[in-house]
């Protein structure tokens, strides 16, 4: 290798990366050396979720963990790994890793060292890490450590991330690492580049910046989407790739090839497998993934969730909302009365209060779906409903995120990332949203116990068969939408499965306690922040409005107490109500109103409607500080009992019968009202047209089918 | 029991395995031997998936999942 580039690495501030393949245990081992001091950012440019944390090594400088995603290889297929590509060919980048730790599963070294090799060849100082190193003891599996570690040209250090063994000893070798990397710089590279490849490269040696052949074949393979290949460059690449006849598809399989036949022999001298018994990983699968059982257990573990998620969630939640009355009583208590009680009361306390009851439910469905990809099952689901999603134009991978979209459409809609077909893909993310996520359950739960009675049926309760009902509603939803979209979009590109199903494992706890409070945290933070804001914004609009309405309306209000000789709570009641049908938000839903009338809405659900389209959980708060304004001082109530309360002034019927119920929980169901996924889905497929018509799509479904709804129940 | 000649992997039943001789298509070569699946390595149908048109496979001791389309394109001697 003829380069001279390679200087030392400045020693400020080192960056070292975690890359490994998928299922190689890479997470569990960031999780296990940097715990709670994780950042979760995004990658330059691209919305994949980068993980970064600071590890303490002796007397070095704190160091910069990047956990990369799981990669196969240097020749990507999605867009996960084309960036662990884009990084590691990219020395001038900031997240260029100063050293590597590469993860591999020890018991599948055959196949995981494939990429180390490519990588080792990019002259990039390596640590292989040799995961799972439980299994040496468990399965009778012997490993030759020295003779890797000769054979490889890089230190070797086992480690058992499940159960925290050998942090003590990587961290070590980290160390001594970054302290001389001249040191650990490879010898021979695993491989040359061959004939198909040799005259392009002669030609392009010299343009390219590259730090050695390798790293320049790369560039030829990658030049057309690589961002940090200048445009004049690419052109150059490509025209040497044509004129010298240079294959892509061929030299690859070419290099692959070659490289399995250099580390297999190494690979079978060092490493022992115990005997090729059926393990309790295929004993499992003749079951879970059994052509009957396999779907059937899959449903019934589907029920499971959503009873447990409504059945465990009650005691948290009572305590969420007794804790937020105490609060909003208290500072009732102690601020004087006016405006700025009004507003922490009324509009900060009650928005809050309305989602963060939900914590708890959120927190317990993120758990369930941490624990079925911890345990490995996520895979098995993929791979018994590939068949049904393929007529679906969807792929096996969808069902991750058709799951996780009943969490959060906005991590589905990222894990859509390891779907290599563009359309396959496309679609996912297109109809993910329809599934019910978290931020429904509190509309749903305070709308379905006026749309559905108390009750129950053999030991199913009423409502919660509604409940279920909804979710179904949703799924279906999803799957006819992919279907019709299937027909519009057309595409040439292949469409794959070729998904690995790794061996069922425990899960780590640790890794599972980790995700959960992440993805809690960020609810809670990105939500609340919405919640705040619109709170806020509302509670103004509902306030305030045109003086000389707000005066008349006060004037009206008078009349009426007096003509019925009202006093007290009534008085107020109706003065509130004269004075939020001339505020600001009176307008705006009064606007709206004829819009939603067919489907059964008052100006006052017009207002919650409106709201909702920035965020769908708004809707509870939205009722919530309505619903207080109309009533101030009398806050002994809960939301729902106000709503049950509301009687139209028309028809003196209570406004929250089952039809409109009905109506606002299907419009809920299918509206697009999360401007957060919206904006996910633009970064995700680069442009306003899919989420503008993402949009268009659900809510126009939404109109057409509350409208039904309401029509067809009164 | 042994697939009879060099055959394509789709035309078998659950329970058959062999090894695999070559690809015959150059875009699923790359990506079958990026997840590890390459001539030489034993091929073993364990059984054929729910609906279909997909296969639980295994390639030397790791678990697969390929559909029929996948499996065409491998060559089992």
């Amino acid at each position: 290798m003829a380069n001279s580039d390679f200087t030392s690495p400045p020693l400020t501030a080192p960056v070292v990366g975690l890359v490994g393949n998928p299922n190689s245990g890479k997470s569990s081992l960031f999780n296990l050396l940097t715990g709670l001091r994780q950042r979760i950012g995004n990658f330059p440019g691209v919305t994949v979720e980068k993980k970064s944390g600071t590890l303490t090594i002796d007397d070095l400088p704190p160091v910069e963990l990047v956990d990369f995603p799981g990669a196969y290889s240097c020749y990507p297929t999605s867009l996960d790994e084309r960036l662990v590509v884009q990084e590691l060919t990219n020395p001038k980048g900031d997240l260029f890793p100063d050293a590597i730790l590469y993860v591999a599963d020890v018991t599948k070294l055959d196949k995981h060292l494939l990429l180390f090799t490519q990588l080792r060849d990019l002259d990039l100082p390596m640590i292989l890490v040799l995961n799972m190193a439980d299994l040496i003891d468990e399965t009778g599996l012997q490993v030759d450590i020295p003779l890797l570690s000769e054979k490889l040209g890089v230190p070797v250090v086992t480690v058992s991330a499940r159960e925290g063994r050998g942090v003590a000893e990587l961290k070590q070798a980290i160390g001594d690492l970054l302290r001389d990397p001249q040191a650990f710089r490879p010898g021979e590279p695993f491989y040359e580049p061959g004939a198909p490849a040799r005259d392009v490269l002669a030609d392009l040696r010299q343009a390219l910046p590259a730090r050695n052949d390798y790293h320049a074949l790369l560039l030829t393979h990658h030049a057309s989407w690589l961002r940090h290949v200048p445009e004049k460059l690419r052109h150059r690449v490509q025209e040497a790739r044509v004129k010298n006849g240079f294959h892509s598809l061929r030299a690859q399989v070419e290099e692959t090839m070659e490289r399995y036949d250099t580390f297999e022999p190494i690979v079978k001298k060092a490493v022992r497998h115990a005997g090729d018994k059926e393990s309790l990983s295929d004993k499992l699968d003749g079951v879970l993934a059994h052509h009957l059982f396999g779907p059937v257990i899959f449903i019934a573990l589907m029920l499971f969730l959503f009873q447990a998620l409504f059945a465990w969630s009650g005691w948290p939640m009572d305590g969420i909302e007794w804790f937020f009355g105490q609060l909003g009583g208290g500072v009732r208590a102690t601020l004087p009365e006016g405006w700025l009680a009004d507003l922490l009361v009324d509009g900060i306390i009650a928005g809050l209060g309305g989602v963060l009851v939900f914590v708890p439910q959120i927190a317990i469905l993120f758990l369930f779906i941490t624990i079925l990809e911890e345990v490995g099952y996520m895979a098995r689901a993929a791979y018994l409903f590939d068949s049904i999603m393929q007529r679906f134009g969807l792929n096996g991978r969808s069902v991750v995120a058709l799951i996780s979209g009943h969490a959060c459409a906005i991590p589905a809609i990222m894990s859509t990332r390891t779907i290599a077909n563009w359309k396959e893909r496309l679609l996912t993310i297109l109809v993910t949203p329809l599934t019910s996520c978290s931020a429904r359950i509190p509309v749903y739960v305070i709308l379905i116990s006026f749309a559905v009675p108390d009750g129950s049926f053999a030991g199913f309760g009423y409502q919660g068969l509604a409940f279920a009902g909804l979710y179904f509603l949703g799924i279906l939803a999803a799957m006819a939408s992919a279907w019709l979209f299937k027909f519009v979009l057309k595409t040439g590109e292949r469409s794959f499965l070729m998904l690995e199903l790794p061996d069922y494992r425990t899960p780590v706890w640790r890794n599972v306690g980790l995700t959960v409070w992440q993805k809690v945290k960020t609810f809670i933070v990105e939500a609340g922040q919405v919640i705040l804001f619109i709170s806020i914004v509302l509670w103004g609009l509902s306030s305030y409005g045109p003086p000389s309405q707000m005066a008349e309306a006060e004037v009206r209000a008078e009349q009426v107490i007096t003509a019925n000789n009202l006093s007290g709570d009534d008085a107020d009641d109706v003065l509130a109500g004269e004075k939020l049908e001339a505020s600001y938000a009176g307008h705006i839903g009064k606007f709206i109103e004829p819009v939603i009338r067919p489907l059964g809405y008052d100006w006052k659900i017009g207002i919650a409607l409106f709201a909702s389209f920035a965020a769908r959980e708004v809707f509870v708060g939205t009722m919530a500080t309505i619903y207080s304004v109309g009533s101030a001082g009398d806050d002994g109530l809960r939301v729902r009992d106000r709503m049950a309360e509301e009687v139209n002034p028309v028809t003196g019927q209570a406004v929250y019968n089952p039809a409109t119920a009905w109506s606002l929980l299907v419009f809920y169901v299918f509206a697009m009202m999360c401007m957060s996924t919206l904006a996910v889905t633009k970064r995700e497929t680069g442009g306003w047209k899919w989420p503008i018509i993402q949009f268009t799509f659900m809510t126009v479904l939404a109109y057409v089918s509350a409208m039904g709804v309401y029509q067809l129940l009164t | 029991m042994p697939f009879p000649r060099s055959t394509a992997a789709s035309l078998f039943v659950a329970g058959m395995s062999g090894t695999i001789e070559r690809f015959t298509n150059e875009n699923l070569a790359g990506k079958l031997l990026d997840i590890g699946v390459r001539p030489g390595s034993r091929l073993r149908i364990v059984r054929k998936g729910p609906f279909g048109s997909c296969w639980y496979v295994k390639i030397d001791r790791h678990c697969v999942a390929l559909r029929r389309r996948e499996l065409a394109c491998i060559l089992i001697k």
